[in-house]
């Protein structure tokens, strides 16, 4: 057989790879699509959220308003139960289901601003600390090894004590418990992308240090703060569950689910209704919100790990 | 009968659907022979002696004709007589000594546990044999080593422990993956007569997987071209680098460094080799092959014998030289 | 031509804390480095690991400050620059790193990634900053479309590319190259050597070539400087060096190198052991315990960095070899 000649032809133009990856958002969904417990979870916090949003327009009663005809009356599917209250009254009289929609509300809104409360100081804590090892690394990672080593309830319940119950001091006390655990994983991410090539490419293009902070940096760390926030967003409900329960924190008659607990507590054996239900919802939500933070670090973690 | 027989190997990652990391390979190592796979990143070189060892997990799943070892059925093993044979008959020396070594353990310890599992020694007589083999990888004072923890020591005396421990069992077969890349010349140098050394007081078969052709040429008897999951060419070293007979081949050797001396620029082949999405339904070559005719893009070419390998080729090269 | 880079003695020491009770010992990872070099010319430092070049790398781009000796870049003083001559400075020397994975800020679009260094340095506007990324990105070989695309959807090639071009666009005047191409294929090693070449002979840049490749090296190198436990072997023109290299350790490291297609009748100089410990280096000249041909004089004294024919040798017996 005689050896071909190269022909002239030039070959067909392969197909451009990158061309075909989805774009990222489109990738991180299907991710986290996957796991359906994160799904599952999500879609839960979206009724939550929808309740909370639409509030007065979803309770069928008013929260505050008392039916002194129907004090203690159980869910529609018990003996005694009517439609006209669902889930039935509490020891007021108050549609125990329109108080769990506006304790929505509440719930979220005390997650949400403490969650914010600590993450942007406990980011720019932790920028400060990695950036700086020397200078300002220990003295900041002693405050928060201080702040670590006492319970976070008790120093919450302190907190609350000396600023007094109400709803804008539990959400400062449930942030300043929450800043150590923000302040330690961003400086503990710093540190590791720190050593990395493409910051000292930066370094070489001249950026100065608030750059190489926030637009360099910064992005490479947020996948394990993003998972954090979602798992101090269910324990910050948690904590303010647990100062209300304590009659520290949002003050009756505001309809909080932690102090509907509490205020139910002698009603376990007669009416057991208006203590398990508002525990019931917490006890959901927070599984929620953690089924959706596991979710978050599945998806968002492998695809760091691709592109290391 | 051949110490090693693979046919028709495939390994999927996924459904039956998906593309494969290496299609429809056949391969063959007899005692006592150095072969070396030859091949580009995604060219299954490495995955090809995973699935002979069993290391692939699910979702990935080989098929295969025939894998067999020694006259062993490879495919039909469980779990434990997999591991009665892995580690003992056939070892593995892996890229990068720094990961291969587990942290936590001394050197000693690692080596008497192969000992202890696969020879049943123990106690003082593992220790001794432990120390024997560190002597025969060349470590010096090996006496003090033994006790010493992987992060001790370096690239290339990790590697020399690597060593120690594949050989501990007394391996017909022993694999060798990349196990220079990570290493200096000079150092390589030496862990290259290291193996040949062994490899030839043994009579042990010795794969040696890499990507650096002038390794291969100063090391291996035959050696085996692969391209996107396929072996393209197989041959003798050194008819195959002075007359290659399949275009991905020339195409290799023209572009390592020694062969454009003097020249501006390294010849070139256009484009990458062919991912996930664009897989061809003829030659996996033939949209970067110099020589391409049209039936070269709608059928796939068998792995024929030429005049001095077996080629993958319609067209196959430099055909007149005897 | 205009010398751009003048590097007089280059040291650079660091304390290592060696536990709570004993001093601190002083490594001297770079012990004494010069030369000169010109626009459009490559330097090609060689070594095996320990031996400087990657603190030779920071020190030339910047990033540390040596501990003496004088660095100038295109005329200018490092040491003791002013504000806006080390704004300058920054401009005029960057950087090409060893690994395509890792040099790339994985949350940045490529596009962006490539317009700040003109975002940082310049006064352009947006519309302009985006034409000169687009023009670059078409010099590399990257389409305009990859602009909005992520590093991890391009291969090692194509990540090295950006990085060579994201270097390129302030047109330094010297490219500090750390091992580019270490990581990628044969082929695609080429490839990218190609566009190296061709970006230099462009931009009339001048380059530091860092590699262990010697194969490599031998095609783009102008000059060669072979380096060893942080001081200079030997220096000189490629193609000296490569025909007769005069320092036993350049001859030890090209006979390591394996080749494609091997001399029998070159014989191998192996040379035993490792390099020694930095931390404890051995007197007189650093080489002599690996050393064929060292005698007492070595084991005493330092051989001076002098000039030999072409190049400059640190060896006392550098005349027997020419």
């Amino acid at each position: 057989m005689t050896s071909p000649i190269p022909n002239s032809v030039t070959p067909a133009s392969p197909v451009d790879q990158s061309l075909l990856y989805p774009s990222p958002y489109k990738e991180f969904w299907q991710a986290f699509a996957r796991n359906k417990g994160a799904v599952m979870g999500l879609a839960f916090m979206c009724l939550v959220v929808f309740c909370a949003l639409f509030a007065p327009w979803v309770a069928p009663h008013d929260p505050s308003e008392q039916y002194r005809d129907f004090l203690l009356t159980p869910p529609v599917w018990l003996e005694g139960g009517s439609w006209q209250f669902i889930l039935g009254t509490d020891e007021l009289g108050r549609d125990l289901l329109s108080r769990l929609i506006q304790g929505a509300r509440l719930s979220l809104l005390i997650g949400l601003s403490s969650v914010v409360m600590s993450l942007i100081p406990g980011i720019l804590l932790g920028l400060l600390a990695g950036f700086f090892p020397q200078l300002l690394g220990p003295s900041i990672m002693r405050l928060m090894d201080v702040m670590l080593a006492l319970p976070s309830l008790l120093l919450a319940v302190a907190i609350v004590a000396i600023l007094g119950p109400g709803l804008i001091n539990t959400v400062i006390a449930i942030a300043i418990v929450s800043l150590p655990s923000y302040v330690r994983l961003t400086r503990a991410a710093v540190m590791g992308e720190l050593n990395r090539d493409y910051v000292t490419a930066a370094r070489l293009a001249g950026a100065g240090l608030p750059r190489l902070m926030f637009v360099t940096v910064l992005p490479n760390c947020m996948a394990p703060l993003i998972v954090q926030a979602t798992l101090s967003f269910s324990s910050a409900i948690l904590d303010a569950a647990a100062l209300g329960f304590l009659g520290l924190g949002v003050q009756p008659p505001t309809p909080e689910w932690g102090t509907m607990l509490a205020s139910a507590r002698d009603y376990i054996e007669r009416a057991w209704w208006v203590v398990s239900l508002p525990g019931l919802t917490i006890l959901l939500s927070v599984l929620a919100i953690n089924l959706m933070g596991d979710g978050l670090r599945d998806a968002l973690d492998p695809k760091l790990k691709n592109a290391a | 009968m051949s110490l090693l027989q693979i046919n028709n190997l495939n390994v999927r990652f996924g459904d039956a659907n998906a593309v494969p990391v290496v299609d429809g390979l056949d391969l063959t190592v007899e005692a006592g022979e150095i072969l070396a796979i030859v091949g580009e990143s995604g060219s299954g070189k490495s995955v090809t002696m995973m699935a002979l060892m069993g290391l692939i997990d699910a979702p990935g799943r080989i098929t295969a004709d025939a894998l067999t070892f020694d006259g062993t059925d490879m495919l039909k093993l469980s779990g434990r007589q997999r591991r009665k044979v892995v580690g003992k008959d056939i070892a593995m020396v892996f890229q990068d000594p720094m990961t291969a070594l587990n942290p936590s353990y001394t050197v000693g310890y690692q080596i008497e546990e192969v000992l202890r599992q696969h020879l049943g020694l123990k106690g003082k007589a593992a220790r001794q044999r432990a120390l024997e083999l560190l002597k025969k990888v060349e470590i010096p004072a090996a006496e003090s080593r033994l006790d010493a923890y992987p992060h001790q020591l370096s690239g290339g005396m990790s590697q020399r422990v690597a060593i120690a421990m594949a050989i501990a069992g007394e391996p017909k077969l022993l694999i060798a993956d990349e196990p220079t890349t990570a290493l200096d010349v000079t150092i390589q140098a030496q862990i290259m007569e290291l193996l040949v050394n062994l490899q030839k007081e043994r009579n042990m078969a010795l794969i040696l997987i890499t990507h650096d052709l002038a390794v291969v040429a100063e090391t291996a008897r035959r050696v085996c071209v692969m391209y996107a999951g396929q072996a393209v060419e197989v041959g003798q070293v050194p008819e195959l680098f002075d007359v290659p007979a399949h275009p991905y081949s020339e195409a290799l050797l023209a572009a390592i460094p020694e062969h454009s001396i003097g020249a501006e620029r390294l010849a070139t082949l256009p484009g990458i080799v062919p991912g996930r999405y664009d897989r061809p339904a003829g030659c996996l070559l033939s949209p970067r092959c110099p020589y391409v005719q049209d039936n070269c893009r709608h059928q796939r070419p068998p792995l024929d014998p030429q005049a001095n390998s077996l080629a993958r080729c319609f067209y196959p090269l430099n055909q007149e030289v005897a | 031509m205009a010398v751009v880079l003048s590097a007089r003695e280059l040291t650079r020491h660091y304390e290592v804390s060696r536990g709570l009770f004993k001093g601190h010992a002083l490594v001297r990872a770079l012990n004494g480095v010069s030369f000169e070099l010109e626009a459009g010319q490559t330097l090609a430092v060689v070594g095996e690991s320990g031996c400087g070049k990657s603190t030779l790398a920071r020190a030339l781009t910047l990033i540390e400050e040596p501990s003496s000796g004088s660095l100038q870049i295109a005329g200018t003083e490092v040491k003791g620059a002013s504000k806006t001559e080390r704004k300058q400075l920054r401009r005029d020397v960057q950087m090409v790193f060893q690994s395509p994975y890792a040099s790339l800020n994985p949350r940045q679009k490529i596009g962006d990634q490539l317009a700040e260094p003109l975002l940082i340095n310049t006064s352009l506007s947006k519309a302009e900053r985006r034409e000169k990324v687009q023009k670059m990105m078409e010099q590399v070989g990257l389409r305009p479309e990859h602009y909005q695309r992520y590093p991890h959807m391009f291969s090692g090639g194509q990540r090295q590319r950006i990085a060579l071009a994201r270097a390129m666009m302030l047109q330094p005047k010297v490219l500090v190259a750390d091992e580019p191409t270490s990581a990628l294929d044969v082929s695609i090693q080429a490839q990218v050597l190609n566009l190296f070449m061709d970006l230099q002979k462009e931009f009339n840049t001048a380059y530091v070539f860092i590699s262990h490749n010697l194969a490599v090296v031998r095609h783009v190198a102008d000059q060669v400087l072979v380096m060893y436990l942080g001081r200079p072997a030997e220096m000189g023109p490629k193609e000296d060096i490569y025909e007769k290299p005069l320092h036993p350790y350049t001859q030890a490291l090209l006979s390591a190198t394996p080749a494609i297609h091997p001399d029998p009748l070159k014989p191998k100089i192996r040379i035993a052991g490792e390099l020694p410990n930095p931390l404890n280096p051995p007197d007189g000249c650093a080489f002599h315990k690996r050393c064929p041909y060292a005698t007492e004089r070595c084991a005493k004294e330092v051989p001076a960095f002098r000039q030999v024919g072409t190049r400059q040798v640190a060896c006392h017996y550098a005349e027997q070899f020419l």
